[in-house]
């Protein structure tokens, strides 16, 4: 279903406007995709297991100012990045902490975690952290290309494909199943909950990092004011993906496609010269319609 | 407004007619034909397997569903049900499972919900709504503080609320749906006592039960559907309870427990030592191989306690528990299953069922590990496995891959016995095994936890019902208030016997 919206959306943009198939538009759509992809693939597996994280846009941020400040302090990307990541992981690890061992809501802890994060990025830096040494190698990360692709939706493509591998056929992603189904019987059944939650965080934290970089690769700089809002966007993509946010249901094929919908819905009101506006309007309907036709059609199979 | 009390003056002719009531789901004639008339005053009891359609003809009468097709007819007039709402307005009143009442509101509040008597100045008037609601318990002999917040109240005082709603609204016709399936022995004789005064009032009552006893004790009269059709409707003294199960399953059952076990000596799988949780004081015992050992107690008892605590699941103050020389470390919530001890708990949707997950998914969840090498799993072994089982309970299903949410009580229970058997098991502790089950799924279940006992496992089996307990332990524990106050040979067991140390 979400696939005909997706083609239909394709259809109805490439109708009005004969730019939206040209391969500059297309790979620009691909490189939007990347950072909500990326997240979003962590963001699936936690909403799977009942818990969200709503603080990845704040964390995004302060990692890209980390990561480029560490790169400027060390004059190297390969320890640089790596802070960046690892800040991200250990944002995710804290929330992972409060949740599992201090029994608050996800919901609370994060929206919590996600004020602190923002006004500590600015306790952090007052300003954007600019690429000071000029290392071409930090701006490669999101400018480069491997063949036609654009490096930041080939890191996308890799770690949806990992997560995907690991979601369908791995113990773990079976588990992270069980955990958001029912996860008095998943401990019955031997299984820690607590725990598997927790690596879900620190994962989903990572793949902020990860963002976070190379976002901060793409402006050249880390931005304390970046990522604002980025957590809707990507819960939205998940949702739109008929992900529950009460747990237990979930696949990443609907997060991609979920992805999908979205930055072309954005793109087809950038290239019809639309309205800026309707970038959240649009996509605040068309979530409401997934979620209304998602219902119509569970309720179909009640007995 | 002021609350009315007086019943409607009521047209001669049936309470209710159903008539020709066909209702289909995607691939499912749910109902098909169906016929039920209630006389006024009596009770009336539907019975059925899980799927018979029971609970599909409650909904269309309580507006939760509506009919394809047929005639609804209240007091004589046609009757339109098409929201919940206009059941009430109608005089047709259900009260379901589950508890449909506000509980962070008072009983009084609950029972005038739609409309709150208001005096002069149109502010609820709240000593006339205190008076009210304490008049219609009177009128059902039922003593309760009108004040209390609903939610304080167990069960069965809930239950008692949603009848004097009934009464506030003037109903006509009490459904009651499943009403003892979480009563104790006590509070079923006083539901019984109120039903009486329901029928004195002349309200006619639909009694939905799985309970041949209850019939036999209540109903005036008894309609058996099966498959979604009406298969029988006389008068409860024409039947005999061999008569009700035919009706129900459209064979007879041989025997509702066999025994083909012989557990001659078995060495002991599981001791407990002076186990003393927060509920639980004192308890000792041992589980030989091949043994069922049935735990008996009222209501509080600590029977799901002690199911709890002998997996792990329940922090234990004292004691010890050995499952075949290994003991339990305190704390360690993984330890129980590591051990080999597998819990069947009481409460299958919360506690066992995967409700959107496949049956394939939910019965291989604890023995997922062995189907798996490097952390990838197997699926076609993981499905070969399951099939097998799926086979071998006779586990009706329309595919692996069905959501397990669509499937009757009794083979939801089955996958969920098959979760533990897929698995190793040494010990296998079951928490009211039957409860919300057919009968025909019952014998199922019970031959099933007798093959286990067979095949050399330690089975322990929590329960409330007097004939699966004497029909299936080898021997009986007794427990009240937290305490085993006695053990009883399967031999030397007497319902007597088993009661008065349940009161003690």
């Amino acid at each position: 279903m979400l696939l005909v919206l997706l083609a239909v959306l394709c259809l109805a943009i490439s109708i009005n406007s004969s730019r939206f198939y040209a391969i500059e538009n297309i790979t620009g759509i691909l490189r939007q995709c990347a950072l909500v992809l990326i997240i979003g693939s962590g963001m699936t597996l936690l909403l799977i297991t009942a818990e969200v994280d709503l603080s990845v846009g704040a964390s995004l941020a302060f990692a890209g100012v980390i990561a480029m400040d560490a790169t400027n302090q060390t004059g190297s990307v390969w320890l640089g990045a790596p802070a960046g990541i690892l800040f991200g992981g250990l944002v995710g690890l804290a929330n992972g902490i409060i949740v599992t061992r201090f029994k608050v809501t996800s919901l609370i802890a994060t929206i919590a975690t996600m004020m602190i994060l923002q006004g500590g990025v600015f306790l952090y830096s007052r300003q954007a952290i600019q690429n000071g040494s000029q290392l071409p190698a930090f701006s490669t990360i999101s400018t480069g290309y491997f063949g036609p692709l654009p490096m930041p939706v080939l890191i996308a493509a890799i770690i949806f494909a990992c997560t995907y591998v690991v979601l369908r056929h791995t113990l773990f992603g079976r588990y992270v199943y069980a955990v958001g189904a029912n996860p008095y019987a998943a401990r019955l059944s031997g299984l820690n909950p607590e725990r598997l939650k927790l690596i879900v965080f620190v994962v989903t934290g990572l793949l902020t990092g990860l963002s976070g970089l190379i976002l901060a690769s793409l402006m050249n700089a880390g931005q304390p004011t970046a990522g604002h809002g980025f957590e809707l966007t990507v819960i939205a993509a998940v949702i739109l993906g008929g992900t529950s946010l009460k747990g237990g249901r979930g696949t990443l094929l609907g997060t991609l496609l979920g992805v999908l919908i979205l930055q072309v819905i954005n793109n087809g009101i950038i290239i019809l010269g639309w309205d800026q506006e309707l970038q959240l309007v649009v996509p605040g309907f068309v979530i409401v319609l997934a979620a209304y036709l998602d219902i119509v059609r569970r309720r179909d199979n009640v007995r | 407004m002021s609350a009315e009390l007086a019943p409607k003056v009521v047209p001669a002719g049936p309470a209710l007619a159903m008539t020709g009531i066909n209702k289909r789901f995607p691939g499912v004639m749910a109902l098909e034909n169906v016929d039920l008339t209630l006389e006024r005053g009596k009770v009336h009891a539907l019975m059925g397997e899980n799927g018979a359609g029971k609970s599909t003809l409650i909904k269309i009468l309580a507006g939760a569903y509506r009919k394809d097709s047929g005639s609804v007819r209240i007091g004589g007039a046609e009757a339109d049900i098409q929201a919940p709402r206009d059941a009430l307005r109608l005089g047709v009143k259900v009260v379901f499972q589950e508890i449909a009442l506000i509980s962070e509101f008072t009983v009084a509040e609950n029972i005038f919900l739609e409309k709150y008597p208001t005096n002069r100045l149109g502010a609820i008037d709240w000593p006339a709504i205190h008076a009210s609601a304490a008049a219609l318990f009177a009128r059902i002999g039922f003593d309760v503080d009108v004040t209390a917040k609903v939610g304080d109240l167990p069960l069965s005082q809930q239950q008692m609320v949603e009848i004097a709603r009934a009464l506030a609204h003037q109903a006509r016709v009490v459904v009651m749906d499943e009403p003892t399936s979480s009563l104790t022995p006590g509070e079923v004789e006083l539901l019984f006592t109120v039903i009486r005064r329901l029928t004195d009032l002349g309200i006619a009552v639909l009694y939905v039960t799985h309970k041949l006893a209850e019939v036999f004790e209540i109903a005036d009269t008894v309609t058996v559907l099966r498959d979604g059709r009406r298969i029988s409707t006389r008068s409860v003294s024409e039947h005999t309870e061999d008569s009700l199960i035919q009706d129900m399953i459209g064979r007879r059952i041989e025997t509702l427990f066999p025994r083909a076990r012989n557990n001659a000596g078995g060495v002991s799988i599981l001791s407990v030592e002076g186990l003393s949780t927060d509920k639980l004081k004192d308890i000792n015992f041992e589980v030989r191989a091949g043994e069922v050992l049935g735990f008996f107690g009222l209501m509080g008892a600590g029977r799901t306690e002690l199911a709890k605590a002998i997996v792990g699941f329940e922090p234990i103050r004292a004691g010890y528990i050995v499952v075949d020389g290994r003991p339990l470390s305190p704390h360690d919530t993984r330890t129980g299953v590591a051990l080999g001890i597998g819990l069947l708990t009481e409460d299958r949707k919360t506690e066992g069922l995967m409700l959107e997950l496949p049956v394939s998914k939910n019965a291989s969840l604890a023995a997922l590990g062995e189907f798996a090498s490097l952390g990838f799993v197997h699926e076609s072994r993981e499905r070969g496995a399951v099939q097998e089982f799926v086979d071998r309970f006779k586990i009706k299903t329309p595919s692996l891959d069905q959501e397990i949410q669509y499937l009757s009580g009794g083979n939801q229970q089955k996958v969920l016995l098959t979760r533990w058997l897929m698995r190793g098991l040494k010990v296998i502790v079951v928490d009211e095994p039957t409860r919300g089950i057919d009968v025909g799924a019952k014998s199922e279940i019970y031959a099933a936890l007798d093959r286990l006992a067979g095949d050399g496992l330690a089975v322990v089996m929590m329960t409330s019902e007097m004939p699966e307990l004497l029909g299936l332990s080898d021997r009986i524990a007794v427990m009240a208030d937290g305490r085993i106050t006695a053990m009883i040979n399967r031999d030397d067991a007497t319902q007597e016997a088993i009661l008065n140390a349940a009161i003690a």
